[in-house]
């Protein structure tokens, strides 16, 4: 009875107009990102994070969230029209997705992707709401040790996914530490590693490195080569699946559903692990596996409905324990944080209309994004023909006015430039940032709840092994990080490598 | 990338240095750690963590170094190999000349000199599409942020915009 009340509550507050404007923004931005190669949700959102100071936290959050999962449902248009994935999480569905577009079958691998993404976001959503309340009142017992182990676990599970050498990405991961901690240390004020600057004393903002490491390096590697676009030029037609593709469709998009969001809970896991994770399970379960890579509609279904119900699984350790488990919860929980709010387990005692408001905000973004998706995809399909030769400056002329906004600092346009150079190179050389920035964004949080624990354990290390949630994470990272060593695990990791840990 | 690009005990050896500029960091991360006083194990310090995960940063650099030289890895040539290269370098170079007129020319005066170079190197738009583009998008920009949003871009030593 208390969910229909609070739910009640929560769409009291999503359908005031100004809310709505603000999800209906952060829908077609998302959309537009993920129907752009080139641009994700990460850059997008850090792009907007200055935005979101104008309004009310509810207004900003709602945007904000509404640019992530929008963008999981733009991503699928340009990878069945162009074989080009719009973000991360699409890239599956290029394989069965541009087959059936050039088959003549685009209408209904648009339709199911649509239909398939809202169904799992509504589930997704249901589950949020049943499962985060109780979740956040079990989070009050957590101590600092079990935090430390999570935001640690958290930590090796990204390195674990990300694509290339794990060494490569733990060395990141121990950068983003330090980068983190630079400014005024919380516990004796002390500055550390501010060389003299002044404007280092309040550490780095997280907007101009993920801004440069994810926008600048972006347009940097863009511009090295050619993009090539074969765009399906044919008029898109019945868009709404026919009964034989539900008939297949059903099984995958509620197994992806189920699938995405328990791995999207995952700290370190997120929407493109689903993707990849259903395909693979639905090649596997399928009667005619040698369909998939060749048009079957499944391929689609099921990786469509998995990132999607994985974007909605992701709030609710960031909104439960205030751990963001990738990077784009890592900016939401700086647009909490520029607001003056932390989520974790008092967010939805202590400000539930702020909780239940932009969970039924996601409810009303779901319903939108359906028919931005399927009535107005035309105007998706001419926005796919813009140039890249124009697009890149202007998003550079947006990456720098969307820092100096952020804190009214010149210093961070130096900031972001510098990372994002760093960037370019580290992606050349083969070193992956969002390891990087999720341990920049954990870094903080991670040394506080290691020296609490230590101080109040009077420096007994035997306090991170006793408590069970602790020693259970702890077990977990270290099997992840000895696992690579076994040949047979290092197979499977290679398997599930992603390019963005996202 | 081909086989015959990947080198061992070669200077050019790309993973080689990746790993020597995370060993180097490393390094300074444990010698800033020191300078900040590490504390008691009951009583952390402020340079505590920073010790600690330098100590971190300069093992898995050395197992990328150990990789690269027992397994080899390819060389900086490769790693450009069918790109072009020129391209990026020039977005970095306008770049950089941008963050250094910034705080002198303002806003304006640096920014659209930045869309005509990006416009005009990266994969050349036509003068007569590129001019009024570079004008028209700060422009506008400033135009919203100053007018709508009441936030002021730098204005620079001629105080323009």
């Amino acid at each position: 009875m208390d969910t229909i009340i609070n739910v009640a509550h929560g769409f009291g507050i999503a359908l005031l107009p100004v809310n709505l404007v603000y999800c209906f923004i952060g829908v077609f931005i998302g959309t537009l990102v993920g129907v752009l190669p080139g641009i994700g949700p990460i850059s997008a959102m850090s792009l907007l994070l200055p935005v979101t100071l104008s309004g009310t936290p509810e207004s900003g959050i709602i945007m904000m969230a509404g640019i992530y999962y929008g963008s999981m449902y733009g991503g699928s248009t340009t990878s069945i029209l162009v074989n080009i994935p719009g973000e991360a999480a699409s890239v599956v569905t290029c394989i069965d997705g541009h087959q059936m577009a050039k088959q003549g079958r685009a209408g209904p691998a648009l339709g199911i992707s649509a239909f398939g993404s809202f169904i799992a976001g509504t589930f997704a959503l249901i589950a949020l709401m049943l499962v985060a309340p109780s979740l956040a009142s079990v989070a009050i017992a957590f101590g600092p040790a079990d935090y430390f182990s999570l935001m640690a676990l958290g930590l090796v599970v990204l390195t674990f996914l990300t694509q290339g050498s794990m060494a490569k990405a733990l060395l990141m991961a121990c950068i983003g530490i330090v980068l983190g901690l630079i400014g005024l240390d919380s516990i004796t004020a002390q500055p550390r590693l501010t060389f003299g600057r002044i404007e280092l004393i309040d550490g780095i903002g997280l907007v101009p490195v993920v801004m440069g490491l994810f926008g600048v390096a972006e347009v940097l590697l863009n511009t090295e080569q050619i993009i090539k676009r074969d765009i399906i030029n044919a008029k898109i037609t019945q868009l709404f699946p026919s009964k034989e593709d539900w008939k297949a469709s059903t099984g995958p998009v509620a197994r992806g559903t189920v699938l995405g969001f328990f791995l999207g809970i995952l700290p370190g896991g997120g929407a493109v692990i689903s993707s990849f994770a259903s395909y693979a399970l639905e090649k596997r379960l399928s009667k005619t596996p040698e369909r998939f890579g060749n048009g079957a509609i499944e391929g689609v279904a099921g990786p469509e409905a998995a990132n999607n119900a994985a974007a909605g699984g992701a709030f609710i350790p960031l909104m439960t324990l205030g751990i963001p488990p990738n990077v784009v919860m890592a900016l939401l929980l700086g647009a909490f944080v520029i607001h003056g709010l932390q989520p974790g387990p008092l967010l939805i005692t202590q400000n539930p209309g702020l909780f239940w408001g932009i969970v039924a905000s996601m409810y009303i973004g779901n319903v939108m994004l359906l028919v931005l998706n399927l009535p107005m995809i035309g105007m998706w399909v001419q926005l796919l023909k813009l140039p890249y030769n124009i697009l890149f400056p202007l998003i550079v002329l947006f990456t720098i006015i969307g820092v100096y906004c952020s804190s009214n600092n010149v210093f961070d346009v130096y900031v972001m430039i510098a990372f994002g150079v760093i960037g370019y190179f580290m992606r050349k050389l083969g070193y992956e940032p969002a390891p990087l920035v999720l341990a920049f964004v954990l870094g903080p949080m991670l040394e506080n709840n290691l020296r609490k624990s230590l101080i109040l354990s009077q420096g007994d290390l035997m306090t991170f092994v006793t408590r069970p949630i602790s020693a259970t994470c702890l077990a977990l990272a270290v099997v992840l990080l000895v696992g690579p060593l076994l040949p047979s695990l290092r197979k499977k990791r290679e398997l599930v490598a992603l390019d963005e840990g996202v | 990338m081909s086989n015959n690009s990947n080198v061992k005990f070669r200077f050019n050896n790309s993973e080689l240095w990746g790993g020597l500029i995370g060993l180097g960091l490393g390094l300074f991360v444990i010698r800033s750690g020191l300078k900040l006083k590490l504390g008691t194990i009951n009583d952390p310090g402020s340079g505590y963590v920073l010790f600690y995960t330098g100590i971190l940063m300069c093992l898995f650099a050395a197992s990328i170094i150990i990789a690269s030289l027992s397994e080899g890895g390819p060389t900086f040539g490769s790693r450009w190999e069918n790109a072009r290269w020129t391209k990026p370098l020039i977005v970095i170079a306008s770049l950089t000349a941008f963050a250094f007129s910034l705080d002198t020319f303002g806003f304006l005066l640096s920014s659209i000199p930045l869309m005509v170079l990006l416009l005009r190197l990266i994969d050349p738009v036509r003068w007569s599409l590129a001019i009024p583009i570079a004008v028209i998008a700060p422009l506008g920009m400033w135009w919203i942020l100053k007018r709508l949003l009441l936030i002021q871009l730098p204005s620079g030593i001629f105080e323009i915009g």
